[in-house]
């Protein structure tokens, strides 16, 4: 029915949400196609989540978290670092490209950061799109 | 007893009968549930029974109260089976990890299906003509499936084979027409080995390696293998497989080989260990073949042809 592409975006609390948050009240414009799921810490978001989005069929996920050293849990990011280096690595094991899942970084205050890593999803989604590939080709879903 | 039998059919489909044999493991209760508890009214591994009549119209499996299915789907014939069983069992209990998460069988999803089956079917000796096959072997399906994936089933008992203890709950729990009670955590949570805290290790190690420890002392006295630095997989695994509450594999002081699959039902082993590697500061890449973490997990889509650059 719906052919646009969905992304999922894992926001944390303290400040990449706050970023979005301000993204919209600041009036910027952003995909409309983007799913925001708020949770405590960019490093609670377990890789088993990145793998059913794509499995259930979003066609990209994101993880923005706060900037390195500025984690409200002090290290809760740099622990999401450690596993989006495995994540990328492991998607091709499950069937999915890299380019479907990216982490970033941004402060409360930076709404625009937010919209550029958006955007920037965005467009590697339509080019893998534009590739012939979507995701869920072969072996998909549960 | 007699009056009140339970009519018990058991089949396989992509199986080994390991499963049946840990049925026969039971021992002294075994004899119990064959001479009183149990009628066996479809069991091919005991009794030839037809499938077709000579004509070769299909003929129906008997009714059943329980049924036994051990095996992945792999074929079409497989599929025709289960459902079958499904239709006739009022109650359907999927025995062994081929059943429940895909099982050795599974390991197939990994690779190139096709090419498998040319493999399989056309090698370069074959008479010329020579196809995959439709009709005198089942037709295989496009990927091998775990039994619930293609039919509701009613009580799922992992194990590579299924402990013993545990089929003779998931008995009782029939007969006594109450929820059985089978082991809900990790192979790390019922492992009695000594644990000193994790960090130490970086590099995983190869089983070529011995494992450090002294035979004539009891297993509590041993270090934990994982923090020896072998690829135990004890924490993504479901426990169950312990005899005297030693897990199997750890009290032949080798590693969990993950024979009872995900802890959590859905759970992804090879993702989930990957995970407590990374956070751990353990080096993933230090991993060799790391796929084949999921080993006895792959159906469910789990284990997929990895994507070709």
């Amino acid at each position: 029915m719906n052919n646009e592409p969905k992304i999922i975006a894992f926001c944390c609390n303290w400040c990449s949400y706050a970023a979005a948050d301000l993204a919209g009240s600041s009036r910027l414009k952003y995909p409309h196609n983007v799913r925001i799921i708020r949770v405590m810490c960019s490093g609670m978001v377990h890789p088993e989540h990145v793998v059913e989005s794509l499995s259930k069929g979003a066609d990209g996920v994101m993880i923005l978290g706060c900037h390195l050293g500025e984690c409200h849990y002090i290290n809760g990011n740099r622990t999401a670092l450690a596993r989006s280096e495995m994540i990328l690595e492991l998607l091709e094991d499950f069937g999915f490209e890299e380019e479907r899942f990216s982490i970033s970084w941004l402060s409360a205050t930076e709404p625009e950061k937010f919209v550029d890593a958006v955007n920037e999803m965005m467009e590697r989604i339509q080019e893998l799109a534009g590739s012939g590939i979507s995701a869920n080709s072969s072996h998909g879903g549960q | 007893m007699s009056a009140m039998a339970l009519r018990v059919a058991f089949e396989w489909l992509g199986a080994c009968s390991g499963c049946e044999i840990s049925f026969l493991n039971m021992g002294e209760r075994l004899l119990d549930l064959l001479t009183g508890t149990f009628e066996i009214v479809h069991a091919p591994l005991l009794m030839d029974n037809k499938y077709c009549d000579a004509e070769g119209h299909k003929t129906p499996l008997p009714h059943a109260d329980v049924g036994f299915v051990s095996g992945s789907l792999n074929n079409v014939e497989h599929l025709e089976i289960l459902r079958e069983m499904r239709s006739k069992c009022k109650v359907l209990v999927a025995l062994g990890s081929c059943a429940t998460h895909g099982g050795i069988p599974a390991l197939m999803n990994g690779g190139d299906m096709h090419q498998g089956w040319r493999e399989i079917f056309q090698t370069s000796s074959t008479d010329p003509g020579s196809e995959v096959p439709n009709r005198e072997v089942p037709a295989p399906l496009d990927r091998v499936y775990a039994c619930d994936e293609k039919a509701a089933i009613d009580l799922l008992l992992p194990g590579c084979p299924p402990n013993p203890q545990l089929i003779e709950e998931v008995v009782d729990s029939i007969v006594e027409e109450r929820n059985p009670v089978l082991p809900e955590k990790s192979v790390c949570d019922t492992c009695p080995v000594q644990r000193k805290g994790k960090g130490e290790v970086k590099v995983i190690k190869r089983a070529l390696v011995d494992a450090d420890f002294h035979s004539d002392e009891p297993i509590e006295r041993m270090r934990c293998l994982l923090e020896q630095g072998f690829l135990c997989l004890g924490p993504v695994t479901l426990a169950g497989c312990a005899k005297n509450e030693v897990p199997r594999c750890i009290h032949a002081r080798v590693p969990c080989r993950g024979c009872y699959g995900p802890v959590r039902r859905g759970g992804n082993q090879l993702l989930d260990m990957m995970n407590a590697m990374a956070s751990n500061g353990m080096d993933y890449k230090s991993v060799v073949d790391r796929r084949s973490i999921l080993r006895f997990s792959g159906a469910h889509g789990r284990l997929r042809p990895s994507r070709k650059r």
